[in-house]
């Protein structure tokens, strides 16, 4: 690992030592390459986004097309007040945070159980990793009828064949909904969070734990004082690439609880208010919402980013 | 001796997690090789004693399958040669050139991607329509549209991970090309791309599932051809009110994961040094 470091530190560039001025048509020939990309995402990412808050600010329902106009922040208060979408906020939140803590701790956990060398490495690792590889729907519905389905379902058939026939039958998804969709998505998750921090551990100098070792530091004190250290970065990517993906879940939602029993997050609520109440500008503004929700995960983003920089600066 | 004891200890739990980890997966493929009756029995076992193959027949022939394998099929694999091309050229410029504002458009390639999809999905729509009217075949209701907005999420990521590849390249080599004659684009089509070739599998991996496992984008772009759906639509057709077909459904959802699972294990190893590099680098 240190090796590579070492060549990726040497194939950064060196600023090209320039003298006056350079022309102009030079530097986009340099640039040129990357404008593909960036006109392209832009255009498909970023002008959408800023449609959505022209619409967001408008009365638009299709509906009721000769009701257009400029509604101010009508939507907004909407958004805020209807019991609904408030409450779609709170599931959203807590389906998010629940569910990237739990797949982070037990990624960490996984990561560091399989950061060793032993018979069958390979294939315990592809196994851990296969539940990230289903296709999110059909693992939606995989947990949804084939695991918890009350009469016919693993886990109730596990409950019987462990306790016997009086064994207890619970209706796991209109007894618990939120926490069968958050099951689901840990499921799930937790390969991907193992993967970017079994990528990190791989990456830990061993000269230093070697040295922790000989001086006589318990495996608790490397762990607390060398690993987790070095690991916070990747668990701040973990965490933030996480967060993104499952802010957007739609899904789990969608095949295991359809939004009903108080399950239905933001992206199920802005589908509906859009597909079946046709309402633009309040599903809209539901949806500016999240992108001024997700910019505290941004400036988080940020300072992992930032900090990613100034270690490359540093080689 | 104490620690040998751990170290087994350690062993043994991560191999009884994993094997609770991946049981789901061996019941899916199990519920799709059970004959009818045994899938819906009440006293579930984890074997079944006459495995057939009539999920899968079912699961292919009925509601046309096949024509959405293909067309799933045909989205993933325009992302991924699209998506290749554009952010191999991205990450060449991004490591390579020294240019002013290099790290500005650097981060907000990953701000592009903090946006969340629901925020986009109305204008989008109102976009995929217009464009409808000026190219069909990238509008609305066609396959052209997922392949737009597929492309669109998945660059930036490519684009952050080949940055890790394409500076492991020693910058020495780029030199030697230059001494012996060869052009920029020379050196970057004959040199630089067969050494990141690693990263672009990686790279090209990632993008084929972001692609493969939307479903979003299906069920919203794709509103009234039924012909231009794709697989993550297709199985919940055999989801029905009242009568589900648990069989087919599973026996589809192994069809579906198949591909994926192939190329995972083809490029693990080079995924988790992607991923380090994408850290590190």
């Amino acid at each position: 690992m240190t090796a590579v470091r070492e060549a990726v530190a040497r194939a950064e560039p060196k600023p090209p030592a320039r003298t006056g001025q350079v022309k102009a048509a030079a530097r986009w020939v340099r640039r040129a390459p990357l404008l593909p990309a960036l006109i392209f995402t832009i255009v498909v990412t970023q002008l959408p986004f800023v449609a959505t808050l022209v619409i967001s600010l408008m009365r638009w329902n299709s509906l009721d097309p000769t009701n257009r106009g400029f509604a101010g922040v009508d939507n907004y208060t909407a958004v805020f007040t209807d019991p609904d979408l408030r409450s779609a906020i709170g599931t959203t939140v807590l389906l998010t945070v629940t569910v990237v803590f739990v797949s982070l701790v037990l990624g960490l956990v996984l990561a560091l159980l399989l950061d060793r060398k032993f018979a069958g490495r390979g294939l315990v690792r592809t196994m851990l990793i296969a539940p990230f590889l289903v296709v999110p729907v059909a693992a939606a519905l995989l947990w949804k009828h084939a695991l918890y389905n009350p009469e016919y379902g693993l886990l109730n058939g596990v409950l019987t064949w462990l306790f016997g026939a009086d064994a207890p039958q619970p209706e796991w998804i209109s007894g618990m909904p939120l926490i069968a969709v958050e099951a689901s998505l840990v499921w799930q998750w937790t390969p991907f969070m193992m993967l970017i921090l079994l990528a990190g551990l791989q990456s830990r100098p061993q000269d230093a734990v070697e040295a922790a070792r000989i001086d006589g530091a318990t495996a608790w004190q490397v762990f607390r004082y060398l690993t987790l250290p070095h690991l916070r970065q990747y668990l701040e990517l973990g965490a933030l690439l996480g967060s993104i993906y499952i802010v957007q879940n739609f899904d789990a939602v969608f095949t295991i609880t359809s939004g009903g029993l108080g399950t239905a997050n933001l992206p199920y609520t802005i589908y509906q208010t859009f597909y079946q109440a046709h309402d633009y500008g309040q599903a809209s503004a539901a949806g500016v919402v999240v992108v001024v929700g997700s910019i505290v995960i941004a400036t988080f983003a940020l300072r992992v980013v930032s900090s990613l920089l100034r270690e490359e600066v540093r080689g | 001796m104490n620690r040998r004891v751990s170290r087994g200890i350690a062993e043994g739990v991560t191999v009884v997690i994993a094997a609770v980890v991946a049981f789901p997966l061996y019941w899916m493929v199990l519920t799709a090789l059970k004959p009818d009756a045994e899938v819906i029995s009440t006293d579930p076992r984890p074997w079944t004693l006459a495995p057939t193959l009539d999920s899968f027949v079912r699961a292919l022939t009925v509601q046309s399958f096949g024509r959405y394998l293909l067309n799933s099929i045909v989205v993933a694999v325009a992302v991924v040669l699209l998506s290749l091309l554009i952010s191999f050229l991205a990450a060449t410029a991004l490591t390579r050139f020294r240019f002013r504002s290099r790290t500005t458009l650097l981060i907000m390639l990953l701000v592009v991607q903090m946006v969340p999809v629901e925020a986009l999905t109305i204008p989008l729509f109102f976009l995929m329509q217009s464009v409808r009217d000026v190219a069909p075949v990238f509008g609305l209701n066609h396959l052209g549209s997922l392949v737009l907005v597929h492309l669109a999420f998945s660059l930036p990521f490519a684009i952050w991970m080949l940055r890790g590849f394409v500076a492991a390249v020693p910058v020495e080599l780029e030199e030697a090309a230059t001494l012996d004659g060869a052009s920029r684009s020379r050196f970057l089509w004959s040199v630089l791309f067969p050494l990141v070739a690693p990263g672009l599998v990686a790279t090209s991996v990632l993008s084929f599932i972001h692609a493969w496992n939307d479903f979003l984008f299906a069920k919203t772009f794709i509103i009234s051809a039924a012909e231009n759906q794709t697989l993550p639509l297709a199985l919940q057709v055999f989801v029905k009110p009242d009568q589900n077909d648990w069989g087919a459904i599973m026996a589809g959802s192994t069809l579906m994961t198949i591909p994926v699972l192939v190329f995972f294990i083809l490029v693990q190893r080079r995924l988790v040094a992607g991923l380090a590099g994408a850290v590190k680098s």
